[in-house]
């Protein structure tokens, strides 16, 4: 439990900003993160230590919000025709934007638009390489993809956001 | 431009991927002489640097709180196994009672005819002094508190 106590004040940071990269929203973020810890606790015997934690956490934060965000699209729309585990990822989030509450530039703030509109599978590829700094190979881990769609996914994100820019090199600024 | 094309998607490796030392010169080369490849990078820089200047506040407390949470979980994964504890303690203590009680009623019946006691006294007395306190004494161990509990 100690143990346990001092992983939350380590990750719990990280593990609250990756669920709001993949939601959109904070008030899902924050209970996927209690969600996630309570996972911890139940299946720690599973944990290879010798591989990092973060992935390894990062991989059940992702699968219990793609559940939770299944079940919420189910609730809406109760006929699904689509099989894919990701799908449930790709409904662009509404609501007030937590991104650009966030911002902490004028960059920043530019992008806060577009992350809200850019679909979530690009949105946590886009996290996972430029703020956790995670390799290729622990991308594919959490995501449960092979590198090569991870790679596509940052590329096709970074194209979306560089959209944010793009009026203003046109005017050479 | 076909070039410029693959000169940008050897830009955006550059930013994801390793790329080699000769990649390396040869986008350096590129840019030098190619003013759209090179917007094309300083916007890429530009996007990457946007991306690491978000800063998330956590909710306030939120690490207590999951501590809280995770403490509460923590309890009751652990109550079964106590429960499982103590039932197995009292039937451990009961099994103990009934087979000491027969012990001594055995001895006792044996001593009975040369000490020139009753039989009827030394089965009351087996019942009063030996079953009855040692069948409380395991009884004792399911109303005992949690902390307190210790075997008979």
């Amino acid at each position: 439990m100690q143990l346990l106590t001092e992983l939350v004040d380590l990750f719990q940071h990280r593990l609250v900003r990756y669920l709001l990269y993949l939601t959109g929203r904070r008030e899902y973020a924050e209970d996927l993160a209690q969600e996630t810890w309570i996972r911890i606790l139940q299946r720690g015997s599973q944990y290879d230590g010798r591989q990092r934690f973060d992935p390894w956490l990062f991989a059940i934060a992702r699968n219990l919000a793609i559940d939770y965000l299944r079940q919420k699209q189910k609730a809406v729309q109760p006929v699904s025709s689509s099989e894919d585990h990701d799908a449930a990822l790709l409904v662009p989030s509404s609501g007030p934007s937590p991104f650009e509450a966030a911002a902490r530039s004028e960059d920043a703030m530019r992008l806060a638009g577009q992350l809200q509109i850019l679909a979530p599978l690009y949105r946590e590829a886009l996290l996972l390489r430029f703020q956790e700094d995670m390799s290729l190979a622990e991308m594919a881990q959490v995501l449960g993809a092979p590198v090569t769609t991870v790679t596509s996914r940052i590329y096709r994100g970074l194209t979306a956001l560089r959209a944010a820019f793009e009026e203003d090199a046109s005017h050479g600024k | 431009m076909e070039s410029d094309k693959r000169f940008r998607e050897l830009i955006d490796r550059s930013f994801v991927e390793e790329i080699s030392e000769r990649e390396r010169r040869l986008i350096h080369d590129h840019l030098r002489d190619c003013d759209g490849c090179r917007r094309y990078f300083e916007l890429t820089a530009r996007t990457i640097r946007g991306l690491r200047e978000f800063s998330f506040v956590s909710g306030p407390d939120s690490n207590g709180q999951v501590r809280e949470i995770l403490a509460h979980h923590a309890g009751t994964m652990r109550q079964p196994n106590v429960q499982f504890n103590v039932w197995a303690a009292f039937a451990g203590a009961l099994l103990m009672s009934f087979v000491g009680s027969a012990l001594v009623y055995q001895v006792t019946r044996r001593l009975a005819v040369p000490m020139h006691f009753d039989t009827a006294h030394v089965e009351a007395g087996v019942l009063i002094f030996w079953l009855l306190p040692s069948f409380c004494a395991a009884l004792r161990l399911l109303a005992a508190p949690g902390g307190n509990r210790g075997m008979a």
